[in-house]
């Protein structure tokens, strides 16, 4: 008895000790915790390397193929990009599509110049907790999230708009 | 007279004695960094103090990593694969897949700066991992651009024995001019 009590106490001591970083570990995304590493290759040009981008702001934006509002968002992505491309702006597209085919045909008919990468497997997005389209994660100078916008909207898009400038500000 | 059973309050007591005792040893382990910090606002600059406290760190952190890589993969069942790239004329490398035994252990997507730092004369240690001593088959296959920008995929194989000791390979691409293609080797460091 004493015995099964003890292994409950060193159970829920490595409950603690394992479990709790781990679930804390779930929830990656969030403003504050560095942003998840990763490599993907892009619709064209060169493979993406997200660490390789520490002391640039960076925008990843989640997007689907059948999405108006990742449209939106990518244009208005665009634009700040075209801005403020020569102070440290750093912007990436991910895929999150099952139809790679509609995928590629989206890519294309976006014309944006700053990469769209592939991500077939959707390990991206699982790293990063993505549940809506368009999702875009706002990430610093040190690699950190700053930002995490789940929708595209006038606010959203003016509190990114913000933050963006902030970020460029540092 | 009833038997009086024993105190259960006690026993639970043991239990929560355990964690207590445990939580004990993890503050007992804090608390040292605890006095590293309260002796720091002794007379030294405070910039000296963090930088030395940042190479105390750092070298806590290689000490750590080097017994992490010894106690994960013990020299007597390690197998370490490598990445070296000779020139790189006719190939531009985009990935390299490995396999021991049939079983995917890595798979790697080289951007701009890493081929050109294998090209500048960098190693990559692409896998580390444990292997029993016996005969093993490593396949490595690697894709990217070859001569006229066409996509390319090769592979290269290579049957070897694991005895007692770490054992070291290495992918090597280089050019090979006569016949102006590359060449994927896997080399054997005795």
């Amino acid at each position: 008895m004493r015995g099964q009590r003890q292994r409950a106490a060193l159970l829920g001591l490595l409950a603690i000790v394992w479990v709790l970083p781990a679930l804390a570990g779930r929830s990656r995304a969030l403003p504050g915790a560095p942003a998840p590493d990763f490599v993907l290759r892009a619709f064209t040009g060169p493979n993406v390397r997200l660490s390789e981008h520490i002391g640039q702001v960076v925008v990843i934006s989640f997007w689907g193929p059948g999405c108006d509002g990742c449209r939106a968002q990518l244009r208005a992505l665009q634009r700040d990009f075209d801005r403020d491309r020569a102070r440290g702006l750093r912007v990436y597209g991910v895929e999150v599509a099952d139809d790679q085919e509609a995928a590629l045909r989206f890519a294309r008919a976006m014309h944006v110049t700053f990469p769209l990468l592939r991500d077939p497997a959707k390990s991206v997005a699982r790293l990063y907790d993505v549940d809506n389209l368009p999702m875009t994660v706002l990430i610093d100078r040190d690699g950190k999230i700053r930002r995490v916008v789940r929708d595209f909207t006038a606010t959203s898009r003016r509190a990114c708009e913000d933050e963006l400038r902030t970020l460029l500000a540092q | 007279m009833p038997e009086v059973p024993s105190p259960p309050a006690r026993r639970p007591a043991g239990g929560c004695l355990t964690a207590q005792a445990a939580l004990l040893g993890v503050l007992a382990a804090i608390a040292p960094s605890a006095a590293v910090f309260a002796q720091s606002a002794a007379p030294a600059p405070v910039e000296q103090q963090v930088q030395s406290l940042k190479s105390d760190v750092l070298d806590l952190n290689r000490d750590l990593f080097v017994l992490e890589q010894e106690l994960l993969y013990p020299a007597n069942t390690q197998v370490a694969v490598f990445v070296a790239m000779d020139a790189g004329t006719f190939f531009s490398l985009d990935s390299v897949q490995l396999k021991i035994d049939g079983k995917e252990v890595a798979d790697y997507l080289y951007t701009p700066r890493e081929v050109h730092a294998l090209v500048q004369g960098g190693v990559q240690r692409l896998y580390v991992g444990n292997l029993k001593a016996g005969k093993h088959e490593l396949v490595a296959f690697f894709t990217g651009k070859g001569p006229h920008d066409r996509d390319y995929t090769r592979g290269a194989t290579l049957d070897f024995q694991k005895s007692i000791g770490a054992k070291y390979l290495e992918l090597t691409i280089t050019d090979d001019q006569s016949k102006l293609q590359p060449r994927f080797r896997i080399q054997d460091w005795e």
